[in-house]
């Protein structure tokens, strides 16, 4: 039921807008240098894979200035292991030790100095020595899992154990089929790229540690070196500052802990920031996939059967080996099976980038659906429209199976809240002019001269979070002017977290959102909250958000009830005052209740309110997207660019429409740049990375692309707060294959992301063009 | 090291500065001036503009010993005593940002556009920002940020 509401479904400012455009903003590299702080530099190893047989640090300590150096000899770097099971890993970052003597990739720590400033550190790092005995290495994902293949790293094997969903009779599902199509596909090496050079200081008082670092990944980054240090919780305290972008490459990252590590040895507060070098090639990339898929359809276009099997290259320390979410199942089918295996190389580490799974097997699941559709010369989106995901389906590849069986060794159902695939998918298709501008596959819809267009589509699905990411535990607290506090671990990347979670508080208490600060990001003051991640934040935190404020609605109505003589379920509070329901002349401001001392007591009301929440994971909301693409190519050039872009999504009730747009265009932004000129070009020779800044690794700018067309289905999810599901993750998804399916249909010939020029002009020779 | 004086947004910074030390190094670590953002440190992001005696220049790529002499504005130069200035508003409502990194740069430029052309197209706007990134993809409500705090300006 969708609910009367007065500041949900407006596009509100950023509650910190005014910290942006002032500059007042702190990232982790604006915080101030605490007192006596050093600042450190990283010594990185130059093969991709190596064994440290000798290091001398002596001239470095004796370099004045110089206040620490650590190494794989120091106890806490290089003896234990920053994690000991791959899937109850903190840190995401399944690395051994935090400083290996057996080197990984290019890059991967050999030592870290403190000194006075960074000239001394950079001076100091110059003169350690080092020897290397250089190893095999691997740079290829199906090299890697060959037997006989040299080991990536010393601690385990190059492939992680598979995790498979099966569901149905898979080969009776082929049987049953009419047609079978059978398709590989892969991407290239994409990075998050954020503007934000990431840093890290760290400060140790006695046995107590402080840290401060920009991050979407609070709590886990206090779980980690809780564990890593052997410390109570009590002990660490993480301050967590808003980052300059994110899309998922500030988690725990191994640089946090070389500070914090360093920090101690060096008794004073030490900081790590990163360079943009380090931040494209030592930190993290998205999964580069390899994915064989097969699906089994019936003449009339049922889809019967779907199978798939997703490699992941982790790089050097990547731990992932399971789908993350549950995008095999858009298409319901009565018998499938999924199989995902992370595969390690000697290649930078790589893990969760916005969209993760769902937009690599999206690419894959979706181009193999376009080929059946040709098989049977049916329009792809009447075959959307026939085979997608609905309202009360089940979620077969949701992780939250494999974590319940994982836990609990059982195999739960999890079923499907709300779909607005079937809106989104017709009337998208209806804003891109689908009916005029599709003339069959690999048809171009106009030939002018040199210049050939194509349209495309392609949907997705996306978590709005996942139950085992945790409780949300958020605190409201109100002023004695009425204003409130809003306390939540929820992270600030851009994505207008804090924002939206006001907005909620806001709603349930009948004030403006102006009326309500956030504190965010101290680990020592606000409740467990899931880690910002898998588009969690509006469709799982605010629950807690809800109720927290729920809570301190309850309170203030009943000190207003001995106030005003009503019982508290005849009351209610808007426009910042409460009223008896039916008679509203009679109230009291929220103001005056707060201030005004109560006879009992001789002292004004004091109200929290509290909520700590978990999410039952029986059923599911996801948000879902149909992207279509209109491209021309010019053959004289080999460029292709974008004409028109329609982005159609469910997010459920959108709750600040500015903020949702900036996401779906972001999304959009970003997965133009996969499909056109990012991609990490690593060296076949060294797997050194070649193109480790904006200039070589180009990602879009204002006057590349047209800027997409954005509207959102209606749709209310029972399950979300005010209807809300998630949105930030989503909206990169089915990007790469509407952009890829209208590639196709232009020239008829597919092509995998990057579409570079290069494999432009290869398509248009083989076509004779 | 050199002992400098460094004109920003009007005061006089006197600062000492190594020879190889960039303009936007000093503006943020020795100054203090944090809304300057340095994304690349090699002139290829827009996240250090500033102005220098009026015009929009990349500080990453600028000698702090050699920035004597000229009048320089960071962003936090350019508000009123009472209010803000028309981009800051402009971009605070029509959520011209997301993670707020590019913003600074952003409107640095923006600024250095208006003052020379108070009335500038779409693509003039685009242009002014082209060796931004924001890589939130904010684009459309950047430019329509900037366009609108032109018409306010004007008006």
């Amino acid at each position: 039921m969708r609910d009367e509401t007065s500041i949900i479904g407006k596009s509100l400012p950023l509650i910190d807008g005014y910290e942006k455009v002032t500059g007042r903003l702190k990232y982790a590299g604006d915080i101030p240098p605490l007192q006596r702080m050093h600042y450190a530099k990283v010594l990185r190893s130059p093969y991709a894979h190596a064994k440290v047989v000798h290091i001398d640090t002596s001239a470095a300590e004796a370099l004045p200035g110089v206040s620490a150096v650590i190494t794989h000899k120091d106890e806490i770097t290089g003896k234990k292991k920053t994690c000991n099971s791959p899937w109850h890993d903190f840190s995401f970052n399944f690395r051994g030790p935090m400083i290996s003597q057996e080197v990984c990739y290019v890059g991967d720590e050999v030592a870290v100095v403190s000194a006075i400033d960074e000239d001394v550190a950079k001076e100091a790092i110059k003169l350690i020595e080092v020897e290397y005995e250089e190893l095999p290495a691997i740079f290829d994902m199906e090299e890697s899992i060959k037997p006989g293949a040299p080991q990536v790293h010393p601690w385990g094997p190059n492939a992680l154990d598979p995790s498979v969903f099966e569901w149905g009779d898979i080969e009776e599902g082929f049987k049953e089929a009419d047609h079978i199509i059978e398709n590989r596909i892969t991407m290239g090496n994409q990075q998050h790229a954020p503007l934000d050079r990431n840093s890290c200081m760290a400060h140790w008082e006695g046995d107590k540690v402080s840290i401060w670092t920009s991050t979407q990944a609070l709590f886990w980054i206090r779980d980690a070196v809780t564990e890593f240090f052997e410390l109570s919780p009590n002990k660490v305290r993480v301050h967590s500052t808003p980052t300059g972008g994110s899309f998922g490459l500030w988690w725990g990252n191994n640089f946090m802990f070389l500070a914090v590590a360093l920090a101690r040895k060096a008794k004073r507060p030490v900081r790590l920031i990163l360079t943009r070098d380090e931040v494209m090639t030592t930190v993290k990339r998205r999964e580069k996939p390899l994915i064989d898929a097969k699906i089994g359809i019936k003449k009339d276009g049922t889809m019967v059967s779907q199978s798939y099997r997703h490699l992941m290259d982790n790089g050097a320390y990547g731990n992932k080996f399971d789908p993350y979410q549950s995008v095999a199942d858009i298409y319901t089918t009565k018998h499938g099976r999924a199989e995902f295996i992370g595969v390690a190389t000697n290649l930078l580490p790589a893990g969760c980038m916005r969209g993760v799974g769902d937009l690599t097997l999206a690419y894959a699941m979706e181009q193999t659906i376009d080929m059946a559709a040709e098989k049977i010369g049916m329009d792809p989106v009447e075959f959307r429209l026939k085979n997608h995901w609905q309202t009360g389906d089940i979620c077969h590849t949701s992780q939250e199976v494999l974590f319940a069986k994982l836990l609990f060794n059982k195999t739960p159902e999890v079923e499907l809240t709300s779909s607005g695939l079937a809106e989104c998918i017709s009337k998208g298709a209806e804003k891109i002019g689908w009916k005029d501008k599709w003339k069959g596959w690999g048809k171009p819809s106009s030939v002018d001269g040199h210049k050939i267009r194509g349209v495309g589509m392609g949907i997705s699905t996306h978590i709005s979070g996942l139950a085992f990411f945790g409780f949300n535990g958020i605190t409201l607290k109100v002023n004695p002017d009425g204003t409130m506090v809003l306390t939540t671990g929820i992270g600030r990347m851009g994505q207008g977290g804090d924002t939206t979670q006001a907005m909620v508080a806001a709603e349930v208490m009948g004030v403006e959102l102006e009326d309500i600060n956030v504190v965010d990001g101290d680990t020592e003051v606000v409740g467990h909250t899931m880690v910002t991640f898998g588009s969690n934040g509006m469709h799982m935190v605010s629950r807690a958000t809800k109720a927290a404020a729920e809570h301190a609605k309850e309170q203030l109505l009943e000190f207003a009830a001995k106030e005003l003589e009503a019982n508290p379920e005849d009351l209610d509070i808007k426009n910042r005052r409460i009223y008896v329901k039916g008679t509203e002349d009679v109230g009291i401001e929220l103001k005056e209740l707060m201030s005004k001392p109560i006879y009992e007591y001789l002292a004004a009301p004091e109200v929290i309110g509290s909520a700590s929440k978990g999410v039952e994971f029986h059923k599911a909301g996801k948000m879902m997207m149909a992207d279509f693409a209109e491209i021309e190519i010019d053959t004289r050039t080999a460029q292709m660019k974008v004409i028109k872009f329609v982005a159609y999504h469910d997010s459920g009730t959108v709750v600040n429409p500015a903020v949702c747009e900036n996401q779906v265009a972001g999304g959009y932004y970003q997965s133009m740049g996969l499909c056109t000129t990012e991609n990490l070009v690593f060296d076949d020779e060294t797997g050194a990375i070649l193109n480790p800044n904006f200039m070589d690794y180009k990602v879009v700018g204002p006057m590349d692309m047209p800027d997409p067309e954005i509207y959102f289905g209606e749709v209310y999810d029972e399950d979300g707060p005010f209807g809300a599901k998630g949105i930030g993750e989503g909206v990169t998804c089915a990007v790469p294959i509407a952009i890829s399916s209208a590639v196709y249909n232009a020239l008829g010939v597919r092509i995998d992301p990057p579409m570079t020029p290069e494999k432009i002009l290869d398509a248009l020779k083989s076509k004779g063009r | 090291m050199n002992s400098i004086n460094l004109k920003i947004n009007g005061e006089d910074c006197p600062v000492d500065v190594k020879t190889h030390w960039s303009l936007a190094y000093v503006i943020r670590e020795k100054i203090g001036l944090t809304g300057t953002k340095t994304g690349c440190e090699m002139g290829t992001c827009g996240s250090c503009t500033i102005l220098m005696d009026g015009k929009p220049v990349f500080s990453c790529l600028r000698m702090a010993v050699d920035a004597e002499g000229h009048e320089w504005t960071t962003i936090e130069g350019i508000e009123g005593d009472d209010e803000l200035h028309p981009l800051q508003q402009t971009f605070i409502d029509d959520h011209g940002m997301q993670c707020g990194y590019c913003t600074p740069g952003m409107i640095i430029a923006a600024k250095a556009l208006l003052e020379e052309n108070p009335e500038p197209t779409e693509s003039e706007v685009r242009k002014a920002i082209a060796g931004h990134l924001c890589r939130c993809g904010t684009y459309v409500r950047i430019v329509k940020s900037i366009m609108n705090a032109a018409e306010i300006a004007r008006s």
